[in-house]
């Protein structure tokens, strides 16, 4: 039903005896230490279907799973080509870890495996229903910083800045929500036409850009409130 | 292959520690003083010998300038970034330091790896003497906060020593190991290290799985330059502008009559930990004595900018770690400076817990040392140790912005890749800034390294070349470029911005042998001799034995032999000869040592060596 890419779609040849061999991550005929196969992505990786809902507990159980076979400390008295081999394998599983463990990374992986994240020119663009809300929030930083320049009362103007970062923050709560839902949609399409999956992979690229633009925003007020 | 030790290589003190086989319990062990701890001092003699431990810290007094502590605070660290140091310590920075420091001692010049050397020699020879055996590899411990260049110092002073580092594993992760194992604990757990000179803070969750205990590090934060010194130094400070006002006495900071200050205050320091208020007598030059009562209460006030300092990175990693102060299940004190009731009780209010002190603070780190060297040595498979990097890397981008690649408290080894290509027609080379650190100024970062990435020339933006940025188990950078058009790899010279060369540690390496070569053969000679001694003497009460009648007669003229060839060998001063020797003998009376047990035993004690029965 779905399309998650497994080790049997590209049988592996070990290092070591040049058999074939079932296993990921050990040989199967001589026990050493495999190559990571060619191609193979983080959700492959945790044998996971490529879902945008995650459960935490079995993602973090194969963690540990794989983290007890692959870690360098396993390889200390090892040659230096299993050595090489854990410190590689080992890496490419902590950063796939630390992915798909943040939902909003996840999601960004996920259109990069999928050939949708689609950043760049788009991303810093100010989004036109926000542009109004935006200018204020620009000039009130202004002001922010000539009244600290100059010394004046920066009461008023605190206020002001720290209103219109609750604002945001909701509207980022408000992109968080959308977010999900459309995470939600891409699991329910995941075995189903190629043009539905596209266009929600579009609409979570939209979002994600939205999201980004606006944490950036929340950033900066903090920022600058954290300093007065 | 010789034996595995753990070593805390710490600011203000450093001990080696193993796991014993038996009991599977690391040990401390005791240096010629009867102690575990060896002051991290050392001291160049004028013959330009070497002196390590408690003698090199008597003459911290009487030769200032040929005596160095603390020289933690140094390693992997550059000229511009200790210039605060020096203001409070007596360090005699070389003027020849480039991006090294070089210390002078005496008449000559040494870098921070080469005299934490001294100090692993002398650990090293404390083991060897305990074993009667060499050891040659070691986990050596590391702040958890150590960046980049502070790691691979350490990494560094143990080749110099001759030792393998099989790893870094960071203090409070350390301390966490030999909790785990002596408690048994689970769950979230805080580890809390002040030490001499550095301040840590860990936060782990220990998981039981069917495979065994998992370690996991969540997140770590710290201070390099903040531990038991630094209340040392406000003391000083404080008492020495008291001296000023009443007797109008300004002495050198760093002169003798400091050091004797420094050394009262410290002693004063430890007994404000029991007692309320303590008398200061000290004795100046002018043969007056000044005298001031410390309370409990005014020490407290003025060492508490210390431990406020400790607070920040603490939230900082609890925030990290996604927890509150109560979902704590245990927190673990660790460091010298946490017998300092002040600090204990802060840590009890933050985290409302009354915090593990059980283990001794000095010691806790080296014990869990020698659990993770016993680990990587006998491939112990029901535990696993899963650390974090303590520092975002990133990378310098156009305008000196930072792009973070690894975030901090990345479980290690990790790894980042970045695709570069070139801006220009027939480009033959990108440079490329690697820093370490969490603001987004490269100028506010450490930096790591500087390289150039070599292109074969190529029309702009054709070349496509995949660097791999790889944080190992140590929290050491590795890099690796890969050329996406033609699949090949590139090795990448990384100099780095701090560190010696490879080339210079051979030298230094050389340098530190012919140092300690000929105590080398000292020692293994009397160790041979003592050994000696004792299996001619168990083998004469053997031969005194109504059981070694029963030897066939040729047996016995061997036996004979080889004691007369080990007696002949014990008047020379060959230990390798001595030592083959005894094996000889240990060999030729192999039977004897048979012939006392009751058969019934023999079998289970077989290959068992005559001084062993």
């Amino acid at each position: 039903m779905n399309t998650v890419p497994t080790s049997a779609e590209a049988p592996l040849v070990c290092w070591n005896c040049h058999e074939r061999t079932l296993g990921t991550v050990f040989c199967s005929s001589c026990g050493k230490l495999l190559e990571l196969p060619q191609g193979i992505d983080y959700f492959a990786l945790f044998e996971m279907p490529r879902r945008l809902w995650i459960d935490m507990s079995s993602l973090e159980q194969k963690f540990l799973q794989l983290s007890w076979k692959l870690h360098p400390d396993n390889f200390v008295n090892a040659s230096e080509q299993e050595r090489e081999l854990s410190l590689e394998r080992s890496s490419e599983l902590n950063d796939a870890y630390r992915t798909l463990r943040e939902p909003v990374a996840r999601v960004e992986y996920l259109l990069a495996i999928e050939g949708e994240r689609k950043e760049g020119e788009k991303k810093q663009q100010a989004l036109p229903e926000l542009l109004e809300e935006v200018f204020e929030l620009n000039e009130s930083l202004d002001e922010l910083r000539e009244a600290k320049a100059s010394g004046a009362d920066l009461a008023g103007l605190k206020a002001r800045l720290e209103a219109a970062a609750k604002s945001f923050q909701e509207k980022l709560g408000d992109v968080d929500g959308k977010l999900q839902a459309a995470a939600h949609e891409w699991d329910a399409a995941l075995g189903g036409e190629r043009a539905t999956r596209e266009r929600i992979m579009g609409r979570l690229n939209e979002l994600l850009n939205r999201r980004s633009y606006i944490r950036n925003l929340v950033a900066n007020v903090a920022k600058e409130l954290a300093e007065v | 292959m010789g034996r595995i030790v753990g070593i805390d290589l710490g600011t203000t003190n450093s001990l080696v520690a193993y796991t014993d086989a038996q009991s599977g319990q690391p040990k401390c062990i005791p240096g010629p003083f009867g102690s575990p701890l060896c002051p991290s001092v050392v001291s160049i003699d004028a013959d330009g010998g070497i002196v390590v431990g408690e003698p090199a810290k008597r003459r911290l007094l009487k030769q200032p300038e040929r005596t160095i502590y603390s020289v933690k605070r140094l390693m992997g660290r550059g000229p511009a970034d200790v210039q605060d140091e020096l203001k409070l310590f007596p360090f005699r920075i070389d003027p020849t330091s480039k991006n090294v420091i070089r210390v002078r001692l005496g008449e000559k010049v040494f870098t921070p790896p080469e005299i934490s050397a001294f100090i692993l020699r002398e650990l090293k020879n404390w083991a060897e003497a305990f074993f009667g055996e060499t050891a040659d590899r070691a986990v050596i411990t590391v702040p958890a906060y150590f960046d980049d260049a502070q790691r691979q110092a350490t990494k560094d002073a143990g080749k110099i020593a001759g030792l393998e580092v099989l790893r870094l594993v960071n203090e409070p992760t350390a301390a966490a190991l030999a909790y785990g194992l002596h408690e048994k604990q689970r769950g979230r757990v805080a580890v809390y290290d002040l030490g001499g000179g550095t301040f840590d803070i860990s936060v782990l969750k220990l998981i039981s799985t069917s495979e065994g205990d998992i370690y996991q590090v969540l997140s770590t934060n710290g201070d390099t330059h903040l531990g038991g010194d630094d209340i040392d130094n406000l003391l000083q400070a404080f008492v020495h502008e008291l001296i000023l006002q009443h007797d109008q006495i300004d002495f050198s900071p760093h002169g003798e009559l400091a050091q004797e200050l420094r050394k009262a205050l410290i002693h004063m320091k430890h007994q404000l930990s029991e007692a309320e208020a303590v008398m200061l007598r000290f004795p100046l030059p002018s043969g007056k004595v000044f005298t001031h009562e410390f309370t409990r209460g005014a020490f407290e006030a003025l060492i508490r900018p210390v431990v406020d300092r400790t607070m920040g990175p603490l939230k900082q990693a609890l925030a990290d770690a996604q927890f509150k102060p109560s979902d704590m299940d245990e927190v673990v004190l660790v460091g010298g400076a946490t017998r300092t009731p002040l600090i204990r009780r802060t840590v009890q209010e933050y985290f409302d817990r009354k915090p593990h002190t059980e283990l001794n603070p000095d010691e806790v780190v080296a014990l869990g040392a020698a659990v993770q060297a016993n680990i990587l040595d006998r491939g112990v498979k029901n535990m696993l140790l899963l650390d974090v990097t303590p520092l975002s890397l990133g990378i310098e981008t156009y305008g000196g912005a930072v792009a973070k690649i690894i975030p901090r408290n990345s479980t290690i080894p990790a790894s980042a890749q970045e695709l570069y290509t070139t801006g220009v027609d027939n480009q033959t080379g990108i440079d490329i800034h690697v820093l370490q650190g969490e603001r987004e100024l490269a100028k506010d970062c450490r930096s790591l390294a500087r390289f150039t990435l070599k292109v074969p020339p190529a029309p702009a933006g054709l070349p496509r070349i995949e660097v791999r940025f790889l944080i190992d188990a140590n929290g050491i950078l590795q890099v690796g470029a890969k050329d996406l058009r033609t699949g090949e790899q590139h090795s990448i010279e990384v100099q780095p911005s701090y560190g010696i060369s490879d080339a210079e540690i051979e030298h230094m390496l050389e340098e530190s042998i012919e140092y300690a070569e000929q105590d080398f053969a000292e020692r293994q000679l009397i160790e041979a001799r003592t050994e000696a001694e004792s299996i001619l003497t168990a083998t004469a009460k053997a031969l005194t034995n109504p059981q070694s009648a029963s030897l066939a007669a040729e047996e016995r003229a061997r036996i004979d032999a080889t004691v007369a060839a080990l007696k002949e060998s014990v008047a020379g001063s060959d230990y390798k000869l001595i030592r083959k020797r005894i094996d000889e003998l240990n060999q030729a009376t192999e039977r004897l040592a048979e012939l006392l047990m009751s058969s019934a035993v023999s079998t289970a004690l077989e290959g068992r060596k005559l001084a062993e029965v």
